[in-house]
């Protein structure tokens, strides 16, 4: 089942003086078993559209539908918990969500809440533990010792252990360290090809999107600006200007040489064609 | 989370916004003794009538006032159910089976209302139409002359701009990591009752973390710019007393002497 919006619009604090539209009217179709990024500036509306994927906030006006859930704007919507099974969302600060005394027991938390018994939660925690990259030594260690990178992690595991099959990550590289960041992107590019868990990132960096997804959705100001796949994203780099985007190296160093007048299509998007097409114009 | 209206500052344009924060400080302090003085009814009215004004020229909604008065509905409940069963003087009104309810317990509990919507209101127009900051200027002031007895005005201003400052924050904070818990699969409408202890447990630990951070990391900077609570400061805004805030002086003290002369003389 493919994740709709239908003219999802969502107010903050409506009917108040502090009423802010954070969504205006989106529609939107993500397809099964994609990995898209979700870019756009700060407050631009991107993390109030991922909370809505597992019904966290629910649409002032439209419709949309999740994981075979539909969510009606001004329904008593039931049994939501069964949707937060389907859909794991990380948050950008994982302090948020951890407080057990051990790691084993928060990651294993999430699991018990959709009722795996203890036993099993602590085996599905240990191996997702081991997924994220912590080894077994972090096991009975309490997560609120870690550095801001293993919270991150621990979280991410948290997630994970409730093998959700649509996977929501709003910055879930930030406060890693560049290899850690390049760890985190793999592996859930790794959940996508092999799990076939549909995954969306919030993301600001332009090289993991360039690198791990497969579609790009520009949100700006409420509004999805564009809805296209990362071939498209890069080629034409007059959107990601429109955008106030910085691309990535590849694209400016394709933009400069261009610039410099060496002819060097659009479609290039990867370092290694781009280091050949320049070889052959220089041999020219 | 976000809609508690309780304590929480409106921007609007108005009269009573306008004012001096002692000046709305001391009226309100006048106006709580004017609800103690039992004048029945008809003081009543006439302090709720004055509330009322207050609230119209302060040009606040008729809805933000009730979500202001809403958490303490309980609260009346409780007092009515505990009234009634409690005071068996008067006469009986009601009979239930062998159950009577009699007049006074439904007179006390009319009073002990009427007492607790004035006093809401009358603290929610003064949190409703001052901003922390000056309310905080404000105490600092008041309680200046107190010095010298060893009260410490400037410190206690700052704690309490400080957790004024801190409540928004940490209502979003907890609306936060209710929604990260919740993608965790905690059910805080629908579970059974133990399910909902471990489901408050896991939104306190991380409210408390993130609060003693948070504390840590204000302090820190508060350090890293050199305050010193016993320091001699000078302030950016100076209060000043203008022809509006004198009329609401004689407003409210006009209206506890009116007060004090009807309990005196009529009754």
């Amino acid at each position: 089942m493919p994740i709709t919006f239908k003219e999802v619009s969502y107010e903050y604090s409506a009917n108040t003086p502090f009423a802010y539209l954070a969504l205006d009217e989106i529609n939107l179709k993500l397809a099964d078993g994609k990995m898209t990024a979700i870019v756009g500036a700060t407050g631009s509306g991107k993390s109030t559209l991922v909370q809505h994927l597992n019904a966290l906030l629910i649409p002032t006006r439209g419709e949309l539908e999740v994981a075979d859930r539909k969510i009606v704007a001004n329904q008593k919507n039931k049994g939501l918990k069964e949707l937060r099974h389907q859909v794991g969302l990380v948050f950008q600060f994982p302090e948020y969500q951890l407080f057990e005394e051990t790691i084993v027991k928060d990651v294993a938390f999430g699991p018990q809440n959709f009722g795996i018994s203890e036993n099993e939660a602590t085996e599905i925690a240990k191996k997702a533990i081991r997924t994220v990259g912590l080894d077994d030594s972090y096991f009975e260690k309490s997560p609120l010792e870690l550095s801001g990178g293993q919270k991150r992690r621990v979280a991410i595991a948290g997630i994970l252990a409730m093998n959700p099959s649509v996977l929501v990550l709003d910055e879930p590289t930030a406060g890693l360290d560049p290899q850690g960041a390049k760890e985190m992107m793999a592996l859930f590019r790794k959940l996508n090809t092999e799990d076939r868990k549909t995954v969306l990132i919030v993301t600001h960096d332009m090289e993991h999107v360039l690198n791990y997804c497969d579609d790009v959705v520009v949100v700006e100001k409420g509004h999805i600006l564009m809805h296209v796949d990362k071939q498209t994203f890069f080629e034409d780099t007059s959107c990601l200007e429109r955008a106030k985007i910085n691309p990535p190296a590849v694209i400016r160093l394709r933009k400069l040489l261009q610039q410099q007048g060496f002819d060097i299509p659009n479609t290039i998007l990867d370092l290694p064609t781009l280091a050949k097409l320049v070889r052959k114009e220089v041999a020219k | 989370m976000k809609n508690i209206a309780l304590g929480r500052y409106i921007p609007l344009d108005s009269v009573i916004h306008k004012m001096d924060p002692r000046a709305k400080i001391i009226s309100m302090l006048l106006l709580l003794v004017c609800i103690f003085i039992d004048t029945g009814f008809i003081g009543y009215a006439i302090v709720g009538a004055v509330i009322v004004l207050a609230v119209l020229l302060a040009k606040l909604k008729i809805d933000f006032i009730w979500r202001a008065m809403k958490p303490m509905l309980f609260m009346l409940v409780f007092l009515l159910v505990i009234n009634i069963l409690v005071i068996k003087t008067g006469y009986v009104m009601l009979t239930i089976g062998n159950f009577r309810i009699y007049s006074d317990a439904v007179v006390q509990t009319c009073y002990i209302t009427i007492r607790l919507i004035l006093m809401i209101n009358i603290t929610t127009l003064l949190t409703a139409t001052t901003k922390p900051m000056d309310m905080t200027i404000a105490i600092e002031d008041l309680l200046t002359p107190f010095k010298s007895i060893g009260v410490p005005a400037h410190d206690i201003a700052m704690m309490i701009s400080i957790a004024l400052r801190f409540i928004p924050t940490l209502l979003e904070e907890a609306d936060r990591i209710m929604k990260a818990q919740a993608s965790r699969g905690v059910d805080l409408e629908e579970g059974s009752f133990k399910e909902k202890i471990n489901a408050i447990l896991s939104l306190i630990v991380p409210l408390f973390v993130s609060s003693f951070q948070k504390a840590e990391d204000l302090a820190n900077a508060m350090e890293a710019r050199g305050y010193n609570p016993g320091a001699k400061r000078v302030r950016y805004k100076q209060l000043k007393f203008a022809f509006r805030d004198y009329t609401l002086f004689v407003v409210s003290v006009g209206l506890l002497a009116g007060l004090i002369v009807l309990k005196v003389t009529v009754l």
